[in-house]
């Protein structure tokens, strides 16, 4: 065993992040089971464990965890009782893919979103103008809307 | 020889020498710094290199900013880019979410990511496959109507396709070639690099994070930060190099390693080696050579109520500084603890590291129960220089910003409504201002204006090279 | 066999004797040009040595010859970093320090005089961050507090190309010799301030009440640097590590004075090219390093996005980090699939477990679904796992045979003696007539074929050029210069 808890009973694999463990005493849990787990590492080895403390309180918890036998089946970061949780992201939400994003934060057009409506000239050349009229009639309109509702600003 | 005759002239008086001169000379300072720098006016000044023509056969963050610095000053930059794929930075985005669209009509669903801002505003752009044999004349004739260069391929690629300084000189003695890259020549001439491997590799990462014993790690400087600082002192080099240029007539190669770039700010780091053998560590977020001059953690978050965690969990450091003899008694002053100035009077008994942990520990204990502008407050009422340490957010919406215009809204001809952060905050000039026109181009946007309108090749032609993917 | 010599250690002061360098030799030419050979460069890399080598720059003019600049700067390291970067590049820089000298010459870390240098000729020591930024510049001293001192540095400035200076905001156009009024007699001046967050608006730069100075790293505080910079809390706990970061050396100052020298030469460009005259310009370490935060402050105007921080890994790419290893960390980078699986194929040739977890993961094999947070936790346990057991070189070796960038995070004595910086040379040694030999970190400028940067002296001892200059621009001789002294203005 190593800095992965690859836990017997239930097959899962609990991954140790190398920055929170690479010198670390205490106890942790099976994401899946929630067998808890005394650990010593030194240097990022397991100098002692893991052993099986039944009844004791874990320190903390994994931050990933996932079963590489049921298709990889995983505890992302941040489930309750089971991984802890990451808050060092740059929203609430996080989403991973493409935001497609039409309107600045003040409210004015930004082509943020695919797809977008062919519109170079020859061998792909583009010229100095978003004619966003023409080209997307649709989020001019909505845009036409938002200011008259006020949501359009200089900040 | 006949005596010079000599009259006491106005002009050589000191002083105004007009009303309107009179009056400026009573402004206050404040309006006057900013009538004379007038944001948002930029526009109505000249640019410094005017005239100037770059070619960028540059990627990534380094070399592209080297270049992108002579473009804000108005140099006209010709942006060199593979055919349909474009350089990696346009498909390199902040957790894959962000991106403006099109990058180029034959992908619709493509975008350029924002790993591309800021290192190409006000660039053209062109594409061109330096591999195809019909690529060289283009090259070379693009050579001729330029000033300079910069390429950051692997040292001899260039050379091996008859691009480089050896060859350029030979039709254009006047142009100046830049390369950079990791390391330049010598054993590890080929070593590939990245902004994190040179913060690695020059001796940056050893001195930036938290101390070993106090279980921390080195870190990362956010961003590419290194890339960018390196690829600046290029342009050093290069503003330095048209300089000789101009009394010469000379062109000129440079090569410039971005490692070695990172060694250079390691201050006394260097010397304090070599003539002590002391090799210094990492001293987290105090300052080796200041106290107290660190960033401290406050008991409460300013926003507890925000969903975003950023504001939520991590609006709770501030910046102290009192490391005058007078301003360490009003800080003890100020928590109380006045018994820590009686310890530590002077400023080397400050210094020392048990010192500093005693200290800083005190500080945090009193800025345990508050929130960081508090703590930020208390501390400028009591006449000592403190700050919140700013978020993204605090600083879009920091006054000052605004007002400097270093931070402002763009309307880009291409894409629309983009916050602007870069190229006006590097700097305000009163005569020859630096300016953003736009944030980049789509991939090959410029082909017609550079191959055919500037170069003079036939649209028959680029029609040809289209269809065989040469541009 | 190298000779080993016992050394006796009874305090840490006999430990701190001057190093030996480089301790071995670096590569010969003939070793270098095989590298160059396996990649068909040989010929080119013998004329980038022949002709861009270190060994030729005192041989070569210098771009900057005859630009005469004033750095009338204290405290900090953006003006001197400015004017650092125009003095090696040929630039004739003064320095004008108040008669009790910058008090940057005092800094020392933990306050130990120990790493202090004294000169030979007044015996006084100096810190060693300004001895390392006072290359190639003259040192005057001048008390501008005095109306007398100010009518001196009038003249002089009346000699300028350049002045680069830092007080606080207002206070050279308060003494009348701001640039509002230098520029009515030397309209050619390019006059730079160099500052923290600005010499105007609601946020200017600020002294305390006391008279205390404001110096980086407010300016990395002001503008998101430092919030962006260190370990998350979720892998480091808060107060060790997990905490936002400042950077280990006044970062923010040395990009504000590299800016400043842009510009000011493009300045310099403007007025012989065009106009005849000067400006003013005003560079600031927190809206300088703003400008470099890649795409940050952008990315909230487009959907309120705050960065967070994320360590010694990369929130954009996968692998593209360092991690702990077993003497040290190690940086290895590949995002793409064609250098990803390379760095698979690398390590689970040790670790079989790599692949079962790693390679074989669906999750893992499409290259924006391996940059999410998870991926990277997973991603980098595994690595360390097979970085804990082998050392920075073992590793650096490994990953080398299959093309994969990799870096060791070195300490700067190891810096000082790796195979390709002692070969450049990266630091060098200077034999300094004042201050005895030192090593330095060579300009990254030094690589060029016609003006190579370069450093010629390193520190000067305060008011060393104080007859050399007041004679030469002035005509001030030494017995003026001693009545002047005896007054308190120089």
């Amino acid at each position: 065993m190593c800095d992965i808890i690859w836990c017997r009973k239930c097959n899962t694999v609990n991954y140790l992040d190398p920055y929170y463990f690479w010198n670390w005493e205490g106890k942790t849990k099976c994401a899946e089971c929630g067998t808890v787990y005394y650990i010593h590492m030194i240097q990022g080895f397991m100098y002692r464990g893991p052993e099986e403390r039944p009844g004791e309180e874990p320190d903390i918890l994994p931050l990933y965890a996932d079963k590489p036998y049921e298709g990889y089946a995983r505890y992302m970061p941040g489930t309750e009782g089971r991984t802890r949780p990451y808050q060092c992201t740059p929203r609430d939400i996080y989403l991973g893919k493409p935001d497609p994003v039409k309107f600045s934060i003040r409210g004015k057009p930004v082509r943020g979103w695919a797809p977008q409506p062919p519109s170079t000239g020859v061998l792909g050349s583009y010229g100095w103008k978003w004619d966003i009229e023409k080209l997307s009639p649709d989020v001019w309109q909505e845009y036409q809307e938002k200011i008259k509702r006020g949501e359009v600003s200089d900040w | 020889m006949e005596a010079v005759k000599r009259e006491v002239c106005l002009e050589d008086l000191p002083g105004p020498k007009s009303q309107g001169e009179l009056e400026e000379m009573k402004v206050p300072y404040e309006e006057y710094c900013r009538k004379l720098f007038a944001p948002g006016r930029e526009f109505e000044k000249p640019e410094s290199l005017k005239g100037i023509r770059w070619l960028s056969c540059t990627m990534y963050i380094f070399t592209p900013h080297s270049v992108a610095n002579l473009a804000e000053l108005g140099a006209e930059v010709i942006k060199i880019e593979v055919p349909r794929m474009g350089e990696p930075m346009r498909h390199t985005s902040p957790f894959n979410e962000v991106y403006l669209y099109p990058m180029h009509d034959s992908r619709p669903m493509t975008g350029t990511g924002f790993g591309y801002m800021n290192a190409n505003p006000n660039k053209y752009n062109i594409t061109l496959d330096y591999h195809r044999p019909e690529a060289q004349e283009v090259f070379y004739r693009l050579v001729k109507i330029s000033d300079g260069l910069t390429e950051c391929y692997r040292p001899g690629t260039f050379d091996r396709w008859k691009q480089s300084y050896r060859y350029v000189q030979e039709i254009n003695p006047r142009f100046i070639y830049v390369w950079g890259g990791g390391f330049g020549y010598g054993p590890k001439a080929f070593g590939a690099s990245y902004d994190i491997l040179g913060q690695a590799h020059a001796g940056l990462a050893s001195t930036t994070g938290f101390h070993e014993d106090f279980g921390g790690h080195p870190a990362k400087h956010s961003n590419w930060v290194i890339d960018w600082y390196s690829g600046t002192q290029i342009t050093v080099a290069i503003l330095a190099a048209l300089n000789w240029r101009r009394k010469t007539g000379l062109g000129t190669m440079i090569e410039f390693s971005q490692v070695q770039a990172a060694t250079r700010c390691l201050g006394y780091g260097v010397p304090l080696y070599h003539r002590f053998g002391i090799v210094r560590q990492r001293w987290g977020n105090w300052d080796t050579q200041l106290c107290v001059h660190g960033i401290i953690l406050c008991g409460k978050s300013d926003y507890p109520d925000e969903k975003n965690p950023q504001l939520k969990y991590d609006a709770r450091y501030v910046m102290v500084s009192a490391f005058q003899d007078e301003d360490f008694k009003e800080l003890c002053a100020v928590i109380n603890r006045k018994d820590l100035f009686d310890k530590y009077h002077t400023h080397k008994q400050r210094l020392a590291p048990e010192a500093q942990m005693e200290i800083y520990k005190a500080l945090e204990e009193w800025a345990a129960d508050k929130t960081r502008s508090e703590v930020a407050k208390t501390l400028s009422d009591a006449g000592i220089l403190a700050m919140p340490v700013m978020n993204d957010k605090e600083v879009y919406e920091c006054e000052h910003y605004r007002q400097r215009g270093t931070i402002r809204w763009l309307e880009d001809p291409t894409f629309g409504d983009v916050l602007v952060q870069g190229g006006y905050s590097c700097g305000l000039m009163s005569e020859t201002p630096r300016r953003v026109k736009w944030i980049w181009r789509t991939l090959g946007a410029d082909n017609v204006k550079i191959y055919h309108d500037l170069l003079g090749y036939p649209m028959s032609q680029l029609q040809e090279w289209y269809e065989k993917g040469i541009i | 066999m190298r000779e080993v010599k016992e050394i006796e250690i009874r305090s840490p002061a006999d430990t701190m004797k001057m190093r030996p360098w480089p301790v071995t030799p670096p590569p010969s030419r003939e070793e270098v040009a095989k590298v160059y050979a396996r990649r068909k460069a040989e010929e080119f890399g013998k004329f980038i040595e022949d002709n861009l080598g270190f060994e030729h720059i005192y041989e070569k003019p210098e771009a900057l010859q005859g630009l005469k600049v004033l750095d009338v700067g204290i405290w900090r390291i953006g003006n001197a970093f400015a004017s650092s970067l125009l003095a090696e590049l040929g630039a004739e820089v003064i320095k004008v320090e108040p008669p009790t000298g910058d008090p940057m010459r005092q800094l020392t870390p933990f306050g130990r005089e120990e790493y202090m240098i004294a000169d030979n000729k007044t015996g006084q020591p100096c810190g060693l961050d300004f001895i390392a930024e006072m290359r190639n510049k003259y040192s005057i001293t001048l008390n501008l507090e005095t109306p007398e001192g100010r009518e001196i540095y009038k003249k002089l400035a009346a000699h300028a190309d350049v002045i680069i200076e830092n007080y606080p905001p207002g206070q050279f156009d308060e003494w009348g010799i701001g640039y509002r009024q230098i520029s009515r007699f030397n309209p050619r001046v390019i006059y730079c301030w160099v500052g923290i967050l600005g010499q105007w608006g609601p946020m200017k730069d600020k002294v305390s009440k006391h008279g205390q100075w404001m110096l980086d790293p407010f300016g990395q505080a002001a503008c998101s640097f430092i919030h962006n910079t260190g370990f998350p809390q979720d892998l480091l706990p808060r107060g060790a590590g997990g905490d936002p970061t400042r950077s280990g050396v006044w970062i923010a100052d040395y990009v504000a004075g590299e800016q400043a020298a842009v510009n000011i030469l493009a300045a310099l460009y403007y007025r012989d090219e065009f106009s005849g005259k000067g400006q003013f310009i005003e560079v600031t370490s927190a809206e300088a390093l703003m400008d470099i935060l890649d795409f940050d402050i952008s990315w909230y105007g487009f959907n309120r996005s705050i960065k967070a921080r994320t360590g010694g890994w990369d929130p954009n790419l996968n692998q593209y980090a360092w991690n702990p290893c077993k003497d040290g960390y190690m940086m290895i980078g590949g995002q793409t699939d064609r250098l990803w699986y390379r760095i698979c194929q690398c390590i689970e040739r040790e670790l079989p477990q790599f692949g079962r977890l790693i390679t074989e993961d669906p999750f893992l094999k499409e290259i924006a679904a391996r940059n999410a947070f998870e991926a990277l936790v997973k991603t980098y346990t595994l690595t360390t796992m097979w970085l804990r057991a082998n050392t920075r070189a073992q590793t650096e070796k490994k990953l080398m045979e299959y093309d994969v960038a990799a870096g060791p995070i070195m300490t700067i004595d190891e810096v000082a003696e790796f195979p390709h910086f002692k070969y450049r040379p990266w630091v060098s040694l200077i034999e300094d007539d004042n201050y005895g030999t030192l090593m330095y970190a060579v300009p990254p400028h030094a690589f060029q074929h016609r003006t190579p940067a370069r450093v010629k002296w390193m520190g000067r001892p305060l008011g060393y050029d104080n007859s050399e200059i007041y004679g030469r621009y002035l005509g001030l001789g030494n017995e003026q210069l001693r009545q002047l002294k005896e007054k308190g203005v120089i």
